[in-house]
Formats: C-alpha cells, sequence, structure tokens
C-alpha cells in the first residue's frame, strides 16, 4: 500500500463520539452564558469618539472667555475706558475724598497714569488742559518731553474744588492708573483764628482813635493798620487758594523692556528635555537588555525542558 | 458563534482526536466531555482572529489529555508494580482494515497525534503546528515519519 493509499483509506474513516458523549457535552453546553460582546477598535472607537468630543466641547463651552485675558493682565492695573460709566464710577469712587463746599480746605491730588504710546502722552496733555478749562481750572505748569518711543508729561492744574471729583473722573480715564494720591488740610479753623484775632486788633485800634491824638498814639494806630491788612490779606489768600484744587497729573508710557538673552534658543527646553530622555534610554538600555536577555535564556530553558518531557510522554 | 453550535460542530473531531491521540476510547469519552468543561471556562478568551474554534478545542483537547497522560504514568508506574496493565481493546475508527488498525496501534503518542490532526481533521500544517506548539515544517516532518512508519508496518504485514 502506498503513502497516498494509506492517507486515503485513513481520511475515509470516520469517527463519531458516542451519544452518551454527545449528551454530556450538550448538557456541559447547555449552562453556556450568553457570548460576552467582545470590545473590538471599532467599538471602542464608537464609545471612545464620542466621550472625548463630549469632553472637550464640555472644556471649550464651560472655560470663561476672559480667563486668558484676566490672566495676561493679572499684573497689570485695571485700564479705566473712557466710554464706560463703570470707569467713571471707579474713578469717582477712588477720588471719594469729602469736600464740604461750606469749610475752607486745601485739596491736593496727584494721579500718575500710563498710556500705550508717545502719542498718546500728547494727547494726553491737551485733554487734560481741556479738562481743567472746561471745569473753570486751568493749568499752572505743564512739562512734556519725548525720547523715541518713550514719552514723559507733568502738569500742574488748578480745578475749583467743588468741581474736583468729577474733574478727576474725566483725568483718569486718560490712561492707566499707576498711582493715585489725595490730601486734604481744613483751613476753616485757622481762618477763625485769623478772624478773631483782626477782630481783636480793630477793637484796639477803634479804642486807640479814641483816645487824644499825639505822636505815640498816631504811630501805634498806623502799626495797627498795617497788622490788621496783613492778615486780611494772609486770609483772602487762603481763602483763594482753597477755591482750587491742586492736581498734580503725570502722563507717561511705559518702560520699553529690552529682552533678556539667555544665550538659549525657543527649542532650547526641547533639547534639554531629549537629552535626558536619551539618557533615561542609555540608562534603560543598560539594565534592560541584560535582564531582557536573561528573562529570555531562562524562558527558553523552560521551554526546552517542558518540550522534552512532553516528548517523553508522547513516546507511549 | 456561541459556545452550544462550536460543541455541536466540532464534538466528532474533538472525539476522534482524542480517541487516536489516548489510543483508549473510554479515556477519550472522558476527557472530551472534560475538554468541553474546561472550554466552557475558557470560551470568554477564544479569539476568531487568532485561530478557528475546531483549532482552539483541540487545544484545549491536548492540554487535558497531556494532564490525563502524566496522571496515567504517575498512576502505571505505581500499579505496574502490583500487576500488569491489561492491553484493551481499541478500534481506532470504522472502515480501517485490521492491518492499518493494528498499525496505527503500534505508533507512539505524539505520532498518532500529527496523524489524527493532519489526516483524520484535515487541519493544514499551520493550524496542527499551532497545536502542537511547533512549527510547520517540524510538523510535516512529524507526520511524514508517522506515514512511513505505518507504511512500513503495513508492509511488514502484508
Amino acid at each position: 500500500m502506498s503513502q497516498r493509499d494509506l492517507v486515503a483509506e485513513l481520511r475515509a474513516a470516520h469517527v463519531e463520539a458516542p451519544p452518551e458523549v454527545r449528551e454530556r457535552v450538550r448538557l456541559v453546553a447547555a449552562g453556556a452564558p450568553a457570548p460576552p460582546r467582545r470590545i473590538t477598535w471599532r467599538r471602542a472607537l464608537v464609545v471612545v469618539v464620542p466621550v472625548a468630543a463630549a469632553l472637550a466641547a464640555t472644556i471649550v463651552f464651560t472655560r470663561p472667555a476672559k480667563q486668558q485675558q484676566t490672566v495676561l493682565e493679572a499684573n497689570k492695573p485695571a485700564r479705566i475706558q473712557p466710554s464706560a460709566g463703570a470707569a467713571t464710577d471707579r474713578a469717582a469712587k477712588a477720588f471719594a475724598v469729602p469736600s464740604p463746599t461750606n469749610r475752607v480746605q486745601k485739596y491736593e491730588a496727584t494721579l500718575s497714569l500710563r498710556v500705550e504710546h508717545a502719542r498718546d502722552v500728547s494727547d494726553g496733555v491737551k485733554r487734560a488742559l481741556r479738562i481743567a478749562t472746561s471745569f473753570g481750572g486751568y493749568s499752572s505748569s505743564v512739562h512734556a518731553e519725548t525720547h523715541g518711543s518713550r514719552a514723559v508729561a507733568d502738569l500742574t492744574l488748578r480745578i475749583p474744588r467743588t468741581r474736583i471729583q468729577e474733574a478727576m473722573a474725566k483725568l483718569a480715564q486718560l490712561g492707566t492708573i499707576t498711582d493715585e494720591n489725595v490730601s486734604t488740610v481744613d483751613q476753616t479753623a485757622l481762618l477763625n483764628n485769623t478772624d478773631r484775632k483782626i477782630a481783636r486788633l480793630q477793637k484796639q485800634l477803634a479804642k486807640l482813635r479814641a483816645e487824644p491824638k499825639s505822636d505815640g498814639n498816631d504811630r501805634s494806630i498806623a502799626a495797627l493798620v498795617k497788622r490788621i491788612e496783613t492778615l486780611q490779606r494772609g486770609e483772602a489768600t487762603t481763602r483763594r487758594n482753597a477755591h482750587y484744587a491742586t492736581v498734580h497729573l503725570h502722563l507717561e508710557t511705559p518702560p520699553v523692556t529690552v529682552a533678556q538673552k539667555h544665550g538659549h534658543g525657543p527649542l532650547h527646553g526641547v533639547g534639554v528635555a531629549l537629552t535626558w530622555l536619551g539618557i533615561g534610554a542609555v540608562y534603560a538600555l543598560a539594565i534592560g537588555v541584560p535582564v531582557a536577555v536573561l528573562l529570555g535564556i531562562v524562558w527558553l530553558c523552560v521551554r526546552i525542558v517542558r518540550r522534552r518531557r512532553e516528548n517523553a510522554l508522547l513516546q507511549i | 458563534m456561541t459556545f452550544q453550535q462550536a460543541a455541536e460542530a466540532h464534538l466528532d473531531d474533538v472525539y476522534g482526536y482524542l480517541a487516536w491521540f489516548t489510543s483508549d476510547r473510554f479515556a477519550a469519552e472522558d476527557l472530551t466531555a472534560v475538554t468541553f468543561e474546561r472550554a466552557l471556562r475558557l470560551w470568554h478568551r477564544f479569539d476568531p482572529d487568532r485561530g478557528s474554534v475546531r483549532t482552539w478545542l483541540c487545544q484545549v483537547a491536548r492540554t487535558v489529555a497531556l494532564d490525563h497522560f502524566r496522571s496515567e504514568r504517575r498512576r502505571t508506574r505505581r500499579e505496574e508494580l502490583a500487576a500488569p496493565p491489561e492491553a484493551i481493546d481499541f478500534r481506532f475508527a470504522e472502515g480501517l482494515s485490521p492491518d492499518l488498525e493494528s498499525a496505527l496501534a503500534r505508533l507512539t503518542a505524539g505520532e498518532r497525534e500529527v496523524v489524527a490532526l493532519r489526516v483524520l481533521l484535515d487541519l493544514d500544517a499551520g493550524a496542527a503546528a499551532r497545536i502542537l506548539g511547533i512549527s510547520p515544517t517540524n510538523c510535516t516532518t512529524r507526520l511524514n515519519r508517522a506515514l512511513k512508519k505505518l507504511e512500513e508496518a503495513l508492509h511488514v504485514a502484508a
């Protein structure tokens, strides 16, 4: 019999499991649970993609719109927008120092503003002068200078004290407030003292005039009159000065910051990271390769031993 | 494919493989049942992308049969001291000539296994090699040796 005939006869043989084995297996298979759903990469994608999209959408839509701007301007003082009513309120609130009109007070304010460009300094000076004039005030001094993109201006404005708060609110809109200072000194008591002193002197003067004339009497009268006039002039000057508030306005562009060079390019961090990754990889290779080789050898030995035992077992 | 369908479709294959492998009808019947019990427990691990159900069931059956051989060897070692093992009258399949039956009986378990897989179950070299845990070339070599041995046995019988 040739090998081909042998194979043909073997293939023609039919082996069928006995009915009792069939029944046993049927009983075993009857207890099989429903087939579990396999997680293929397509099914995983069907779940993962919508979940990722939903997460991304949640992050994008729930993030505050002005968060980035807030972070960027966290270190900057708040800029007061010219058209914003809230800005006016803020400026008014910032200088809300009570200045009663029935009292005589010396009012001084210092306001430092930062503007973006040198031309804004020039415009700011013009607008500040217009503001002072519009409130019935005037400028007592103006000093402005420009060096390239850097510009500075210092103004001293005299504005009626009754309208100082409105004027300050308007001036604050010229730029970003970097510094502000307000001081008031009440001079009513001083003027009252002067008034009492003048009244006393006038009584003395009336008494002297009632006395008979003499050279000494005339000299005393002349001295008293001169002193009373001096006191009255001083009082008038004080009242006139108190009528106007003094505002020192300082406008300037931001200082030009020169970028400091560290000798590193923009990809320096990437280079450092790659260097450390390389070092890590070398260490991993130095340790991992011998371990992997050792594990491979052990695995091969186990496999060979198992194969030999199996072959010995099958030599029955 | 459900486990029930797989069991129904490949019961004869598994039984035939185990019967030829063990050359013991009673052992094959028990091992077939054990194979399907174990396969049921491991059914969640079956991956159709890595091979057919028949190949996977034969792999499970082989593991079960090897366990059986190990336990039999231990048992035989103990018992043959008291009494020699009895020869079991076993027929490999219906329709085989007596000479071929006796020639098959002379083969070792390893040789019968490869003949069962490649000839009886008609598996290709790759699938049979995967069950045996060897390379397809090695599987073919084993089959040729087994067939040559069968041929020689038949020649001697003739």
